[in-house]
């Protein structure tokens, strides 16, 4: 997780590995540089995107279904589990047999006053799926954000 | 003194089905390195009479007839599960003890009683929404009686994961209720005996006075009865095991030889091992370390450790001495004269303890490791050879591992960027 570094090509499988290294700086050391007491308050896009590092997980955008929320394919989704969905949050849903990106309604899109779970793609081509209780379905994890590379060398 | 067991339940397989939620409610096992054989089941497949331990070959026409499911164990991703799991109850009490991949012991000595149940159940609900992983939890006066705790926890519904043996009259039904064999310390080879002087659940045993068991099957085994009758006795036992072994030595001479290094690091390795061996210990950290000359300001500096933190805990001189390598080249650059190397193995437990399920991992490969060990423990009693064979070691470059055969294995969801799931 966090302080595990990834060492290619030398570990085996499951193995996690933390490494340390002083630099010579600790045994020439006269005065210390001024500038180490702000060397650790460089933006961190992990703790800034991860506020949760125990349940959040990271998957890849497939396919057109929230093209108009501006997710697009190969976009990177940070999904964190501890969050339970509310009204209108986008969702990782697992629905027959595969993982889909949808929004949580609690309300019919169509306007009856039915209680119940809708998930609302955000695409004209496709539509809203009413899931109820026993449907082999689980709202998997809440996505927290969307990293979309712009750059496309 | 109270102890809180947190046992994941049937771990690799319900690590699989975090990112595969389609074998939910199905048949499903994972298999061994190389898939040789099973390590672990879901309920389901237990119920189909698959044992631990029943090679792949077995069961192949269950997986080709639709009615099993089998997966290649990805150690990757339960370590990372794992990791997170242990967080999440590192966050909640004073102290956790983690007892192995699975398994953590819980300090909630300081925890007032009536807000326990309470804690315990909100730990169930979070484990299993935040990472998706059923737990049990078993707490009681002695970690022994927890363990049986938490198989209760396990087995009935009703419990919804978590089990207290709290009184008298619960601590009696449960050890009526528990085979003798089932209970944590009763070795394989203890429990047949006990069977064949009528001694079938733990209920039975603790009938029996102390005296008794201790002349006949030891002191571990009279630690055991103590455990069951409510009174701590393994703590001792864990707490004279050594927290870290290290071996290094100061060179007469700087290197910056990778060469040089790679055989003096196996060597050192070789005998963190041997020690280890020697005392019925296993360790699941290697670190290798290395110094330049600090007297020595005209040159460059570094002082680099590296520290694998491996699947399982281990003795074998194999295992250890391919982290330390590993480590070694982790960290080694070229260009410093290195003045001094050396291994420390750390998280150190009794090799008994190193759980069944894990360590018997891959029997054959397992004593093929054990065989190994002694051929070079007996060749270095005999006073020489001893370099020759890390020598040997040391050429294969640290690669001991064979290509794994692995056909079914699931993606790193958790440690690759390539692998993360797909969202549709």
């Amino acid at each position: 997780m966090a302080d595990t570094i990834e060492i290619e090509g030398i570990l085996e499988e499951g193995e996690q590995a933390f490494m340390a290294a002083m630099a010579a700086e600790s045994i020439h050391a006269g005065f210390p540089s001024p500038a180490q007491d702000y060397m650790n308050r460089c933006i961190d896009l992990n703790r800034e995107l991860v506020r949760h590092p125990a349940s959040t997980f990271y998957g890849r955008v497939v396919g057109d279904s929230m093209i108009e929320a501006g997710v697009e394919e190969g976009d990177i989704l940070v999904i964190d589990k501890s969050i339970t969905p509310s009204e209108g949050d986008m969702a990782v849903c697992f629905l027959d047999g595969e993982f889909a990106l949808k929004r949580v309604s609690f309300s019919d899109p169509a306007g009856s006053s039915e209680k119940g779970l809708w998930l609302l793609p955000a695409n004209p081509k496709y539509s809203p799926i009413r899931v109820s209780e026993e449907e082999n379905f689980t709202v998997w994890g809440v996505v927290t954000y969307v990293i979309k590379k712009t750059w496309r060398r | 003194m109270r102890y809180a067991l947190v046992d994941c339940n049937n771990f690799f397989v319900s690590c699989e089905r975090v990112f595969q939620p389609a074998l939910e409610n199905k048949a499903v096992v994972v298999l061994s390195n190389n898939d040789g054989c099973v390590v672990a089941r879901s309920n389901e497949s237990k119920a189909m009479g698959i044992k631990m331990g029943t090679p792949f070959f077995q069961i192949r026409h269950l997986v080709d007839a639709g009615r099993l499911v089998a997966c290649s164990s990805n150690y990757a991703l339960y370590g990372d599960l794992s990791a997170r799991v242990m967080s999440i109850l590192s966050e909640a009490v004073p102290k956790i003890e983690i007892y192995s991949i699975d398994e953590a012991f819980l300090q909630i000595d300081g925890i007032p009683e009536e807000r326990l149940p309470q804690l315990c159940r909100d730990l169930v609900r979070r484990i299993r929404q935040w990472v998706g992983i059923p737990v049990s939890i078993g707490v009681a006066p002695t970690k022994t009686l927890a363990k049986i705790a938490s198989h209760f926890a396990k087995r009935y519904k009703g419990y919804k994961g978590v089990c207290f043996i709290d009184n008298e009259q619960r601590r009696l039904k449960a050890l009526s209720l528990t085979p003798i064999g089932d209970v944590w310390g009763v070795g394989r080879r203890i429990a047949p005996r006990l069977e064949s002087v009528s001694v079938h659940t733990a209920l039975d045993f603790v009938a029996r006075p102390q005296e008794w068991v201790r002349g006949n099957f030891g002191l571990s085994c009279a630690r055991t009865w103590a455990e069951l009758c409510g009174i701590p006795a393994v703590d001792e036992e864990t707490g004279d095991a050594r927290k870290s072994i290290c071996t290094s030595r100061s060179f007469a001479d700087m290197t910056d030889s990778l060469q040089d290094l790679q055989q003096r690091v196996a060597a050192f390795a070789s005998e963190c091992s041997r020690k280890l061996r020697e005392e019925g210990t296993a360790a699941s950290e290697i670190t290798t370390f290395l110094y330049t000359n600090r007297f020595r300001e005209d040159l460059d500096q570094y002082f680099p450790s590296a520290t694998i933190r491996l699947p399982m805990a281990t003795s074998s001189v194999r295992e250890v001495v391919g982290a330390a390598l590993r480590g070694l080249r982790a960290v080694y650059r070229p260009g410093f004269q290195y003045k001094k190397a050396g291994v420390i193995v750390s998280r150190i437990i009794p090799a008994d303890s190193v759980q069944a399920s894990l360590f018997d991992v891959d029997y054959s490969q397992r004593t093929k490791n054990d065989r190994l060990s002694d051929v070079i423990d007996k060749v270095n009693s005999l006073g020489y050879g001893r370099t020759d064979l890390v020598h040997l070691a040391v050429q294969d470059g640290g690669h001991y591992s064979e290509v794994l055969r692995r056909e079914h294995c699931s993606r790193l969801y958790t440690t690759s960027l390539d692998d993360i799931i797909d969202v549709h």
